[in-house]
Parts: structure tokens; C-alpha cells; sequence
């Protein structure tokens, strides 16, 4: 079902879809963030700074509350999220690949997470190809991916200079087309030709390299006690910038959160963990074993390319190079990657 | 201006003699125009050290990194470290050793004078720039030259990219110094010092309040601004509670009851908990490098806090803070004109 939009239609397209909850990226401060759309959506960012990854998995959840009255057994209230249709518009290749990554691990068959589900059901992605990309330390191609994919969308859009391409991938990108139909016009034989045209150049456009994407899993584990983990790590501030901004980093941690004693109540609560922190693995006992940074790098290296391909046969990196250009100090997966893989059988 | 073989030079001499067991500086990174920090042992890695408008780090913070690995590793260096050193980053030296965090003969400072530029703000060229990523910058006496990905050069007057901190630098020469590079251009900063803060304090403070409720509304906590400065240096700060040991005689209400005064939780009220917490740590501290501002990944302005706590320390209490490795610290000094009646 291939139709165009003129992009002037766009809001209206927004408007008419009345059953959703809409976002759309908006520039506040200087940083694109998804928002509830407004009166007017354009769709003129780069990439935003924080994935859509919060809508199904945001980072803080609330689990349940607990209330006990001393001598009585606790009261314990489920505070499982309401599951509603909402849509993100915007959502560049890399990001929608993020999702059937996340999707992978959230609705693993033998541990689903209700939590993830009831956000996940009824969440929609109407992605938006990259013409080129956004940013020089994007390498999405480099990572099994491309600016013009459809992976984990529901409609994808690609820009054709006044009018966006629009292609329905899943029967719900067909119903978020359908509730605004008169908007749309068919695609011409020659429409089609333009998007070809248009993804072929995308595809063309020069990306940073992985050497061996591929193989980086088991050069990867070869490599374990390399010390370039530390060398590559000197820099490194251990904080949470590439992890809390990546798509598809999904660590967590769980606390009570107490917010009265008299009775005793309060919330156990879900937020993002995140390997780079000093007490990411701290046992108990006080021993940490990824107490340097290089253990730390190697850990979130080494989960992207390595422990998520043994585990589910895909690479968790989508290439969106978040990590390369938000850290403060220059460390660089890519780098990082062909270093360690490098002169490795 | 700098010759950048004078640096190297200077790095490799003094490995090479003996006199340093490494030395911090910066090196050409991988992704693009920005240097990247680095740390040397050998004369002949000195080739590799770089020195332009992207040196925004204060390297001041891998002294204290080094401190914790050498106590950790329960190693006592007999050499010291050297650090290629800014005005900023030399006062911040100059705070730690004043804490005794490290004491002068631990160190060697190599002094760099920005000579009345400094360092570039990304975010600033980017708007410059339309979005165009230079490939290399360059200090061009009083401005910038930046390369683009086509091969043009472009230059690009230092006031309209430079970072604000710089704009209103107070010292961009390194005074405390082994050995100082550049020459000293001190009094030619383009904006009187707090001035960006003085801009934003004429709102109201309604307007203030709002202003700070969307930035901290923002923050995801990842701590970058905590990890990054040089300050920070807390074994156990506020958020993190990595020294909780747990031992078989610990109770379930010990570990349960272990004091957290934040939350790992993002939300507002933890947000301003741990902002508020970390302005007060550093009032009297920060040297203002502004790396908290640089590093925030939702731009959250955490110079403005800062500044004001500085500034709050000079207008009651003539403090600079930076000033004197032996002077008392802010929070140890006492004056007879002290201006508060309430403590005589
Ligand atoms: S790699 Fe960069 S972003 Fe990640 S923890 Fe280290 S300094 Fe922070
Ligand atoms: S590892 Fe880095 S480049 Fe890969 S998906 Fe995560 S943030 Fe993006
Ligand atoms: S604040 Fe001053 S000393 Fe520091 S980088 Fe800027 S100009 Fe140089
Ligand atoms: S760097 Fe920015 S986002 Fe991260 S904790 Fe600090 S203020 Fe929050
Ligand atoms: S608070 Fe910010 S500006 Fe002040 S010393 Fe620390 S990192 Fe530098």
C-alpha cells in the first residue's frame, strides 16, 4: 500500500488520528526530544538526543506500592501502566531497529515482562528514512542496518522534497494510514521510481566502517583479556551518557523507595542501571568484579557485539552512533571495535 | 602562540630524563574535530599530543583518577605525574592541593596560556555552522580557524563560538606552573566575569523557577557532570552508595535501611535534590572550567549554579577560589570584617 502525503498535510494527518496519543520530535533548549505533538509538526530534525526508547521502557517504572501497619502483613498494589495508542512519529532506521531488540528481550517467551507489554501494546512507529545521514558518526550500514529501513516501524515515510513517501508496514501502519485516508494519494509508477532513486543515493552515502561486523563476535571473545580495554578506556569518565542515550541498552536496577515510615509505605521502583556506573556489579561483599573502566568498556562493548549475538543471533548496536558523539571524551565504538578485533584470526 | 612542538618537546624531555612517570595531555581523536584526553609513558608517544580550540577537558580530573588507582593498586609513585595544564585546569590543581588531595611535589605542571581565546562550544559552532561538522580547529591568533569536510577552511571570530566560561575567563594563564607555554594575555577576556549570570538574573524569579523545574525536568541523571569534574572526588557520593559492605552478620534492616538521601529515580524532586547537593559541594571549589555544562547531554546550564555560588563567595566573603594552594578554603577561613554579625 504505497501512498504519498504532501508534507503540508502532516498536522492534518496528526489531527485526524483522534484515537491516538501523538509525539513528534520538538527543539526545546536546543535538544530534539519526542513531545506531544502539537498544532504544528514538522519533521526537520536531525536525530532526537534521547531515543524513543521511554515509551515502552521508561526509566522509572513503578512495579508496585507496599503499605504496612505494624503487626498487620503488608498491602502490596500493582501499578501495572494502562495499555493506550499512542504513536511516535519521527523515529529515525537506527531507533526502529532499537525495537524488535528490545521487543527480544522484554517479551523473551520463558521471562515477558508485563510491565514492557502493557506499554509495548498499542505503541506505534512511524519511521522516517534518513536521505543522508544525520550525523558524520552515524553507521547504522555498518551494523547489518541502512538510513532507509523499515525494521521494527509500523509506516515508514521517506522525504521526497514536498510530499513524504508513505509505506505501511504493519496492519497497524495500515490503520494510522487509513484513519486519514482522504489525505493520501496513490503512488504513481514514477513516485515510485523517485524512492528508489532517493533510498539507492542514501544507501551510497559513506558511513565509518566496522572491518568485521560479522566475525567482531568471536574476535571479540578471543580477545577478552586484551589489555587495549584499558588503554582504549583511559579517557573514559564512567559515566552514564552512552548507555542511558543508546536505543537498546536495557539494563536495570530495583529499589524501594520509601516515602513514609508511620505506616510504612512506598514504591519498589524500576530505573535504568547502567554498566558504566562504579556499583553496576558491586556485590554485596564489596567486591566488584568490573571495578576498572576497561572492564566497564568492555562490558558494553562486548554486550552490543558479542554476548547479544551469542543470546539471540542478531547485534545489539544499531549504528545510530549516539555513544560516539555524546561522550565527552572522545571514546568511540567504532574505534574501539576494529582496535580490539583487529589482527585477530 | 603555542608551537605545538614546544609541548611535545617538553613531554618527551622530561620522560625521557626520568622526571615523570607520564604525562596527561591530548591527542587527535577518532570521531571527528574534537582532541581527546590521553595519558603518556613513553618519549616517543609525545609525537602524538595535540593542542587547539578542542582541548575543552580539564585534565585535572585524571590526577585524581590516577590518585585513586595508585590507592587502590596501595602503590606510592616515587615519580610524579606531569599535566598539561590551562588556566582553569591549573586552578583547579591549585583547589585540590589546597585540600590536600595531592600535595606540589606530586605534580608537574606544563602550563598552556590560552592567550585570551579559548576553547570552543560545540553547540555554538554548530549553529555557526548550519549543522556542518568541521574536521579539525585551529587558533588563529585571535580567532579560530575550522576545516570543513570538503577541505575549505573557514575562520571563524573566537566571540561567536567561543565557550561562555572563556568569554569571561578571569585567569587564562596557568600562574601555578612548572613550566608555562603561551603568553600571558590575562585581562582580555571579552565578557566581565558572571556574566552570562548576571543575564539571567534579571527574570523574576517566577520566571527563574520555571526555568530551572524544565531544566531539571530534563535530567537523566547519568552523572556525567558529576564524573566529570575534578571536585567531585567523593570515594561515596550522594547517589551512588558503592562503599555499602555487606558482611554475614549484616541484617535485612541494615541493608534495607542503608541511607540513600537521592533516588535513583529521575524524578523532579531527586532531580533538584542532587543538583542542589552538588552546587553546594562545590561552592568556594569550582574554578569554573564549565565541564559540567559541556558534558550535559540535554544541555542543562549548570555553569549558571555554580557561578552563582562563586560569585556568592567573592561578593560576602573576597574568596577566589583556586587562588592559593595555601590559603584556607572557604568553608575553613574566618575574617574579623566578616560582613555576617551572627557569627562574632
Ligand atoms: S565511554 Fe564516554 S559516555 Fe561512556 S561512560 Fe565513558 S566517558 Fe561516559
Ligand atoms: S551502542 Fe552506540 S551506536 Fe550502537 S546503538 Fe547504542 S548508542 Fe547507538
Ligand atoms: S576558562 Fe580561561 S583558562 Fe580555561 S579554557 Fe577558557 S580561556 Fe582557557
Ligand atoms: S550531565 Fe546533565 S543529564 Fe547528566 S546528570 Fe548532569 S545535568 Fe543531568
Ligand atoms: S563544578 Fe563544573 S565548572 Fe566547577 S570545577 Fe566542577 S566541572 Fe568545573
Amino acid at each position: 500500500m504505497d501512498k504519498l502525503i504532501d508534507k503540508a498535510r502532516l498536522s492534518d494527518w496528526i489531527t485526524a488520528l483522534a484515537d491516538w496519543e501523538v509525539f513528534a520530535p520538538a527543539l526545546e533548549d536546543g535538544v530534539w526530544t519526542f513531545k506531544a505533538a502539537g498544532e504544528a509538526v514538522s519533521l526537520g530534525h536531525t536525530n532526537v538526543k534521547q531515543p524513543p526508547k521511554d515509551f515502552a521502557f521508561p526509566q522509572r517504572e513503578i512495579y508496585f506500592s507496599f503499605e504496612q501497619v505494624k503487626g498487620e502483613p503488608p498491602r502490596l498494589t500493582q501499578k501495572l501502566p494502562a495499555e493506550a495508542k499512542r504513536v511516535v512519529f519521527g523515529v529515525r532506521p537506527c531507533d526502529g531497529r532499537a525495537v524488535p531488540r528490545m521487543d527480544r528481550v522484554f517479551n523473551d517467551p520463558q521471562f515477558p515482562d508485563a510491565y514492557y507489554q502493557a506499554r509495548r501494546n498499542g505503541l506505534a512507529y512511524v519511521g522516517l528514512a534518513c536521505n543522508r545521514p544525520v550525523a558524520p558518526t552515524c553507521f547504522c550500514k555498518s551494523v547489518g542496518g541502512s538510513p532507509v529501513s523499515s525494521e521494527g516501524m509500523d509506516v515508514l515515510l521517506t522525504d521526497l522534497g514536498d510530499r513524504y513517501f508513505v509505506q505501511a508496514v504493519t496492519k497497524t501502519g495500515e490503520a494510522l494510514v487509513a484513519a486519514a485516508d482522504k489525505l493520501f494519494v496513490k503512488a504513481s509508477p514514477a513516485d515510485k521510481k523517485a524512492l528508489e532513486k532517493t533510498h539507492a543515493d542514501a544507501e551510497a552515502q559513506p558511513q565509518r566502517a566496522i572491518a568485521d561486523a560479522a566475525g567482531a563476535a568471536k574476535k571479540l571473545k578471543a580477545n577478552f583479556d586484551s589489555p587495549l580495554w584499558e588503554t582504549l578506556a583511559q579517557g573514559c569518565i564512567g559515566c552514564g551518557i552512552c548507555t542511558f542515550l543508546c536505543p537498546t541498552c536495557h539494563c536495570f536496577d530495583i529499589n524501594d523507595e520509601v516515602t513514609g515510615t508511620a505506616p510504612m509505605k512506598g514504591n519498589r521502583v524500576r530505573t535504568w542501571d547502567n554498566c558504566q556506573f562504579p556499583d553496576f556489579t558491586m556485590h554485596t561483599s564489596g567486591h566488584n568484579p568490573r571495578e576498572t573502566l576497561g572492564s566497564r568498556l568492555r562490558q558494553r562493548v562486548c554486550h552490543k557485539f558479542q554476548y547479544f549475538h551469542e543470546n539471540y543471533g542478531m547485534l545489539q548496536c544499531t549504528g545510530c552512533g549516539r555513544c560516539v558523539s555524546e561522550c565527552p571524551v572522545g571514546i568511540d565504538i567504532v574505534n574501539v571495535v576494529n582496535k580490539v578485533t583487529e589482527n585477530v584470526a | 602562540m603555542i608551537k605545538i612542538q614546544d609541548i611535545r618537546d617538553a613531554a618527551r624531555d622530561m620522560l625521557a630524563k626520568g622526571e615523570v612517570r607520564a604525562v596527561i595531555g591530548w591527542q587527535r581523536g577518532s570521531r571527528g574535530m574534537a582532541a581527546e584526553p590521553v595519558v603518556i609513558n613513553a618519549p616517543e608517544q609525545a609525537d602524538g599530543l595535540v593542542w587547539d580550540p578542542t582541548c575543552y577537558h580539564n585534565l585535572s580530573l585524571y590526577l585524581v583518577n590516577d590518585k585513586k588507582a595508585q590507592a587502590h593498586a596501595k602503590q606510592k609513585p616515587t615519580l610524579p605525574i606531569a599535566i598539561i595544564a590551562k588556566g582553569c585546569d591549573a586552578r583547579s590543581c591549585v583547589v585540590l592541593m589546597q585540600e590536600n588531595y595531592f600535595r606540589r611535589d606530586d605534580i608537574y605542571i606544563i602550563g598552556v596560556s590560552c592567550e585570551g581565546t579559548g576553547v570552543i562550544d560545540e553547540r555554538k559552532l554548530a549553529v555557526a555552522l548550519g549543522g556542518v561538522k568541521p574536521t579539525s580547529a585551529a587558533f588563529d591568533g585571535d580567532d579560530y580557524v575550522v576545516t570543513l569536510p570538503d577541505g575549505s577552511e573557514k575562520r571563524l571570530p573566537a566571540r561567536e563560538v567561543m565557550a561562555d566560561r572563556c568569554l569571561e575567563c578571569r585567569e587564562p594563564f596557568p600562574k601555578e606552573n612548572n613550566i608555562a607555554l603561551g603568553e600571558d594575555k590575562t585581562g582580555r577576556a571579552l565578557e566581565a566575569p558572571f556574566a552570562a549570570l548576571a543575564r539571567f538574573e534579571q527574570q523574576s524569579e517566577a520566571e527563574r523557577w520555571n526555568y530551572w523545574q524544565r531544566q531539571f525536568d530534563r535530567c537523566i541523571r547519568c552523572f556525567a557532570c558529576r564524573s566529570v569534574c575534578p571536585m567531585c572526588f567523593c570515594d561515596e557520593c550522594v547517589v551512588d552508595s558503592i562503599e555499602m559492605k555487606v558482611a554475614p552478620t549484616t541484617s535485612a534492616e541494615e541493608k534495607a535501611s542503608r541511607v540513600r538521601w537521592i533516588e535513583r529515580s529521575n524524578t523532579l524532586a531527586d532531580n533538584f535534590g542532587y543538583h542542589m547537593t552538588r552546587a553546594m559541594h562545590l561552592a568556594g571549589r569550582c574554578i569554573d572550567c564549565g565541564e559540567c555544562e559541556r558534558v550535559c547531554p540535554v544541555n542543562i546550564p549548570l555553569r549558571l549554579l555554580n557561578n552563582k555560588m562563586e560569585r556568592e563567595a567573592r561578593e560576602q566573603f573576597g574568596y577566589e577560589p583556586g587562588a592559593s594552594i595555601g590559603g584556607p578554603s572557604l568553608v575553613s577561613s574566618f575574617r574579623d570584617d566578616d560582613p555576617g554579625t551572627w557569627i562574632r
